[in-house]
């Protein structure tokens, strides 16, 4: 099935032709489906566009107005901040465990290894919201089984301990769930990336008497560093956006100890109904993010450039 | 950091087999760790789902069900358009998910294998598409299917959850087709394949995993997926998937979270059962692309 | 080639997918009765109700079909905004009392001013009727009305020598309730951030949760009155083992109570009947009075909860959405769905179509104490974050009441402010 697409195009080797056939739908999806819609979001974020404006349809152009607004909210800058270090300590910890777990069931026999692949996917297949919520419950101050458990351990200081009060604590949290809701992805994906490293490759290199960290580090790693690198920045995008878990959980409480920029801006757009300051959070967001990912840019364009 | 210990450990149990026995008790130990952390949470959304409705949240929880009850599955099975929900949510997501890669093999291919002007430039795009800010293109994206009439349609929402998944799958699909040795299929071509037959028997089946990998992903986003499916939708009532369906176990008085958790079980079942069958074309896909003893 | 089966399959419901869902619409209208879309939310009517008023609508309007359908609240907001937005949208919704400020002033809504006085407006309740009006006009129509009591375990009480017809002031509460918290009962299961609790104490020392002044709103919390009632909260719910953290719907508060030994909760009074629904061994057990006051003159100040109803500017039946307004706010629905359903009727001349209830005649005791949230469109804001609930869990826990009342009442006013 896959293959059907590139077959008209490629069977005469006119392969001046061929890669825009190819990619044609991708374009045009994304020029419809997405470039459209954000263009139309730009406008919105120079407009004074609220419910209002939804209904009736005739905003009115403000420039930059909202941007001032948002950048100069002490807030905002607040909200940044902490966007940054959830992003951080949430990709650190899913790399190194992902790569961990990619490397054990590599290592595993043919059982071990399908009752690890399927307990991962079954972590993946969980919906947000009900992992949300049993987290929630894991760690309820009176009905928890964490505060049980930890109380009967004799540590009585956590008998109706209130977790999600403490900014930190629920900051905590929220790191813990969303490392165990995107370890499975990133791991399987390594996994994967990892199959492919021919065995030939470690027998010639264990031949020459390399340890394991030897050949991990100039074996496998090069060879998995592609997928490796795009799995890291995917994630640094997807902890950037994550969204969900954080409202069900705290609505990016207490206080605003858990509020990151796509809850700031779902706060404004869609609570606040100033769809407009909204925007023009999200378009910064998307600017920080990209900040972060020029250095992945440039090196995956360095590799291209050497392909070409 | 146990299994860090542990993976070393079995790196050299597979050069000296003797110890291999005693050796692989680490690794095994990690792989139980894995398991027990992973699906603890999944389990008490299970144990959950069975409890009674009085022992969901007691001050003395349990780990196991003092009783055992299949009131909350009832509950939910028997809950209005239970069957049509369920309906919407797979066609809205098979949908999006086969349409996604078909349209991602082709770009994928043409980046990975492929020597044109405008590839950086494309590759690019798509990357950058990966970071588009969902929450707030809903506007938009509402504004534009009311113009054109696509609102209260289920197509609209499988367009959505299209371009949702489509730039990752693209990204993703190119990483594993660039992974694989290009000599391979090239050698296959001096043997008298054509580029698509080589392709089709050389890549391909090493390019399973990596389907597998995306397709679930796509799969599991657009399934869970509420916020678009709860704006998009708003006449139809019989147009609602599932995500939007799971919130109506909450009520005035709370929510029934015995019937949210049996819910939930039903709701997780589809992505294991997709990925029960994939996984059959993943080992089929590694012994035949002999990589793997 | 063997993934070809699988590829078909998902082609084929790719396209019969897309062909069933898109051939879906329309055809509603095509002679016959005129549809009408209704929007309720769930659990505002029951379901006998709705079978009886359909029919009983129906058979005075044959030329009116209604089609109720019931909303839920998860992302209710967003649903009724995407409505108000549409080009087609139902032609009455149900909308909350602290919601549908923000809906009047959005201009998407139709204008009832003309027909106050044909629907009895100036019976209505003002917690109801003040938040669907925006300069001048009247968009939201009052529906229906409920506030908290107190309900109570008569055996517990009886056990512990109390009758509950001597509390009086919520001195006499605090005592009566000190009592009862013992020997494996708790006095009351109070959850932490009962946030409609903390306010009805608040209104009742003379606080409010936020004022206006000059054109600007200023958060209330950090007020002594309202330092006063969180220190009241505070000794209450000490008196049972309410979590800190969370609110009455986590857990569930009817099933705690249908479990455990519990001798007091503040719910509406239909959570009784939710409560022995859960426990049979319950039913007959529970008894109910109005929140006490500081004195015993008045009863405590009490939270108006409740809905209105709206018709979009843009719904296309906006007569046959009138007479269905007019039917459902009218005396004759009114009165049986307020016993219906434990309600508090829209206008205050049908107030004692319900004394025969004891559950609805206790509660419209405390109605006549009736408070509403600020009454401006940016509130809806402040629920959705509700540093109320931070507020009041910091407190409980021990953190230092003064300034966190000054903090939870800033985040209210930047939030208040921030919309105009």
């Amino acid at each position: 099935m896959p293959a059907r697409p590139s077959r008209r195009p490629l069977r005469g080797r006119r392969p001046t032709l061929g890669p825009y056939l190819l990619i044609a739908p991708a374009v045009l999806g994304m020029l419809y489906l997405l470039l459209y819609p954000f263009g139309r979001a730009l406008l919105i974020s120079l407009q004074d566009f609220r419910l209002r404006e939804l209904i009736r349809g005739d905003a009115e152009f403000v420039g930059l107005r909202n941007y001032q607004t948002l950048l100069s909210d002490p807030r905002f800058w607040d909200v940044v901040r902490r966007t940054f270090l959830f992003m951080a300590v949430n990709v650190a910890a899913i790399m190194i465990l992902a790569t961990l777990v990619a490397l054990m069931i590599e290592r595993l026999g043919r059982a071990g290894r399908a009752v690890v692949l399927s307990s991962l996917v079954l972590v993946w297949a969980v919906p947000v919201v009900a992992a949300t919520t049993v987290f929630q419950w894991l760690f309820h101050s009176e009905f928890g089984i964490v505060n049980e458990t930890l109380t009967d351990l004799g540590l009585d200081s956590f008998e109706g301990y209130t977790w999600l009060a403490d900014g930190r604590a629920a900051f905590a949290i929220l790191v813990a769930l969303i490392v165990w809701q995107s370890v499975p992805f990133a791991a399987i994906t390594l996994y994967s990336a990892l199959t492919t490293v021919p065995e030939e490759l470690y027998e010639s290199a264990r031949l020459d008497g390399a340890g394991a960290w030897t050949l991990f580090r100039s074996v496998t790693f090069p060879l998995v560093r592609p997928l490796f690198m795009l799995v890291l920045s995917l994630e640094v995008i997807w902890t950037f956006k994550a969204f969900v878990q954080i409202w069900v959980m705290t609505r990016g409480g207490p206080g605003d100890a858990t509020t990151i920029l796509p809850v700031y801006a779902v706060q404004t757009a869609l609570a606040n109904q100033r769809y407009d300051l909204g925007s023009a959070a999200s378009m910064v967001t998307v600017l920080l993010m990209s900040g972060v990912l020029v250095l992945y840019f440039r090196q995956l364009f360095r590799q291209e450039g050497d392909q070409l | 950091m146990t299994p860090t210990r542990t993976t070393r450990t079995a790196r050299k149990a597979r050069t000296t087999a003797p110890r291999r026995a005693l050796r692989r008790l680490p690794l095994r130990a990690a792989a139980t760790l894995t398991v027990v952390i992973c699906l603890f949470p999944v389990y008490w959304m299970l144990a959950t789902a069975f409890r009674p409705s009085r022992d969901i949240q007691s001050y003395d929880p349990r780990l196991i069900p003092q009783e055992w009850t299949l009131d909350h599955f009832r509950t939910a099975v028997q809950a209005d358009g239970f069957a049509l929900f369920w309906r919407n949510s797979v066609l809205v997501t098979l949908g999006a998910v086969l349409l996604a890669l078909i349209v991602a093999l082709g770009a994928a291919y043409a980046v990975a294998r492929l020597r044109w002007r405008g590839r950086r430039q494309f590759m690019l795009a798509v990357f950058i598409a990966q970071m588009a800010p969902w929450e707030s293109l809903i506007i938009p994206v509402y504004i534009i299917s009311r113009d054109t009439n696509m609102l209260d349609r289920l197509p609209t929402l499988t367009l959505v959850y299209f371009m949702i998944t489509l730039p990752f799958t693209v990204v993703v699909l190119r990483g594993f087709i660039a992974g694989i040795p290009p000599e391979l299929e090239e050698a296959a071509q001096v043997d008298g394949c054509t580029r698509v037959g080589a392709f089709r028997r050389i890549a391909f089946p090493l390019l399973a995993p990596g389907l597998m990998a995306t397709s679930l992903f796509g799969f599991i986003t657009a399934w869970n997926e509420f916020t678009y499916a709860n704006f998009l939708i708003i006449k139809q009532q019989d147009s609602r998937t599932l995500p939007v369906w799971l919130s109506s176990f909450q009520t005035t008085f709370g929510t029934d979270w015995g019937a949210t958790m049996a819910a939930s079980t039903l709701f997780a079942l589809p992505a294991l059962v997709v990925f029960l069958a994939l996984q059959r074309h993943v080992t089929s896909g590694l012994t035949a692309g002999g990589v793997k003893g | 080639m063997k993934h070809r089966p699988l590829v078909l399959l998902g082609a084929m419901l790719l396209s019969t997918g897309l062909v069933s869902c898109s051939s879906s619409d329309g055809g509603s209208d095509a002679g016959g009765p005129t549809v009408l879309d209704v929007w309720l939310m769930r659990d505002s009517v029951s379901e006998a109700f709705q079978k009886e008023f359909e029919a009983g609508f129906e058979k005075a309007h044959p030329e009116i079909d209604v089609k109720i359908q019931i909303q839920e609240w998860e992302g209710i907001g967003e649903k009724v905004t995407a409505a108000l937005a549409s080009n087609d949208a139902p032609d009455v919704i149900e909308v909350g009392n602290t919601q549908v400020a923000q809906y009047a002033q959005s201009g998407g809504l139709t204008d009832f001013t003309d027909r106050v006085d044909e629907l009895d407006g100036d019976f209505w309740l003002d917690g109801l009727a003040e938040p669907g009006a925006w300069e001048g006009k009247q968009y939201g129509i009052p529906y229906y009305a409920a506030n908290r009591v107190v309900i109570y375990r008569t055996d517990l009480f009886r056990q512990a020598g109390i009758d509950a017809a001597t509390i009086k002031t919520r001195d006499q509460w605090l005592a009566a309730t000190e009592r009862l918290n013992k020997d494996g009962v708790q006095g009351i299961y109070l959850p932490g951030q009962n946030w409609f609790a903390l306010a009805g104490f608040v209104w009742d020392e003379g606080g409010d949760l936020a004022l206006q002044e000059g054109g600007r709103w200023k958060g209330g919390l950090d007020s002594p009155e309202a330092m006063r009632a969180m220190d009241f909260y505070k000794r209450l719910q000490a008196l049972g083992k309410g979590p800190k953290d969370s609110d009455e719907s986590r857990p569930l508060q009817a099933d705690v109570v249908a479990k455990g030994q519990i001798a007091q909760v503040i719910a509406t009074p239909g959570g009784a009947g939710v409560i022995a629904q859960k426990n049979p061994a319950l039913k007959g057990k529970l008894g109910f009075f109005p929140i006490p006051g500081k004195t015993a003159d008045t009863p405590g100040a009490v939270f108006t909860g409740g809905s209105d109803l709206i018709v979009p500017a843009v719904a296309r039946h906006q007569d046959e959405a009138y007479t269905f307004i007019k039917e459902l706010t009218g005396e004759t629905w009114q009165t049986k769905l307020a016993l219906a359903m434990s309600y508090v009727p829209n206008k205050t001349n049908l107030a004692t179509a319900v004394a025969s209830d004891p559950g609805a005649a206790t509660m419209a005791v405390g109605a006549a104490n009736g408070h509403a949230t600020p009454n401006t469109p940016q509130w809806a804001a402040v629920e959705a974050k509700n540093p109320i609930k931070d507020y009041m869990t910091a407190v409980l826990t021990g953190r230092d009441p003064a300034a966190e009342a000054a903090k939870a009442a800033a985040s209210i006013t930047t939030t208040l402010n921030s919309g105009s």
